[in-house]
């Protein structure tokens, strides 16, 4: 298993992470990171994948930051750990196109499902960084005590 | 008879489609290939190109999921799943792919709903189930029941 995920983030061979679940199509990263592990959300124009219905079906930062916003994340500006706030990193590639969400930790470790593989807790975002996911664009952050799980 | 050493030049007049076997390439003076069977497939190999062997769809089938799957595997997004190219070669596949999607998504619940609505034009998922697998999966297997296609 972390043969495969190293091979595909190789970023991770000089990052300390663990895998922390079994692998699964069942949810990715965006559900993962607002706490649900029944559903794949995106923001697919075929309309198969899960997507709050009040926002728009495009790739694109905008439209995420969008869809996390129903949810009760805003904006912010770095990933240092915030007492009472939890928050996200949503990567994006050249192209400013979405491709992963991260969730921080209370410890200021991240947690990430990676597509259908595993979901992992890696302890700097640059380990995902590179091909496939790009880099992190921003961070979003929301009161915990708005978690929904 | 000659042999045809893989990278060094040959002359292609002595060979003919009877006498033509490929040598070891470190004993050029020796055949790379003894059994019968294995001569077979060399011949195959060498006469038939990849283009021109038939594959039945079921293989096809099978290698292009292989190939969707290892592709996909750290993807988060169903819009690059379902235009990653062997997924457009599968639905391409057109309705002989559909019992094999099926048979797959019973077998092993994934993506495949897109591909399938493409295929047949119909949607049995509703939308509250869009995204959740496991419903989705059971919605077109229901659905693949009610058309006679189930087992």
């Amino acid at each position: 298993m972390r043969e495969e995920i190293e091979r595909i983030f190789p970023g991770l061979k000089t990052d300390v992470y663990s895998i922390t679940s079994p692998r699964t199509p069942s949810y990715n990263c965006v559900a993962w990171a607002v706490g649900q592990v029944e559903t794949w959300w995106w923001p697919d124009p075929m309309e198969q994948a899960f997507w709050p219905s009040e926002i728009p079906r495009r790739e694109t930062i905008d439209v995420f930051i969008q869809a996390f916003g129903t949810l009760g994340y805003v904006l912010c500006a770095t990933a240092v750990v915030e007492p009472g706030f939890e928050k996200i990193a949503i990567y994006v590639t050249s192209a400013t196109k979405p491709t992963h969400v991260a969730r921080q930790l209370p410890n200021g470790t991240w947690t990430s499902k990676l597509g259908k593989l595993e979901d992992i807790e890696h302890a700097t975002l640059d380990g995902l960084n590179g091909s496939p996911y790009g880099s992190v664009a921003l961070f979003m952050r929301r009161p915990i005590q708005q978690q929904t799980s | 008879m000659s042999y045809a050493v893989p990278g060094r030049r040959t002359d292609y007049r002595l060979l003919t489609e009877e006498s033509y076997v490929p040598a070891d390439p470190q004993s050029p003076d020796r055949p790379l290939l003894t059994g019968s069977s294995q001569l077979l497939e060399a011949r195959l190999h060498y006469y038939m190109p990849i283009s021109r062997q038939r594959q039945s769809v079921a293989e096809r089938f099978r290698e292009l999921v292989g190939i969707w799957k290892a592709g996909t595997a750290p993807l988060s997004s169903a819009t690059e799943m379902a235009t990653h190219p062997a997924y457009q070669q599968i639905i391409g596949l057109g309705r002989d792919a559909v019992p094999l999607l099926l048979r797959e998504l019973q077998r092993e619940p994934d993506h495949w709903f897109w591909a399938l609505k493409a295929i047949t034009g119909v949607d049995p998922v509703e939308p509250r189930q869009r995204g959740q697998i496991r419903e989705m999966a059971e919605a077109w297997l229901r659905w693949a029941r009610e058309q006679g296609l189930g087992r």
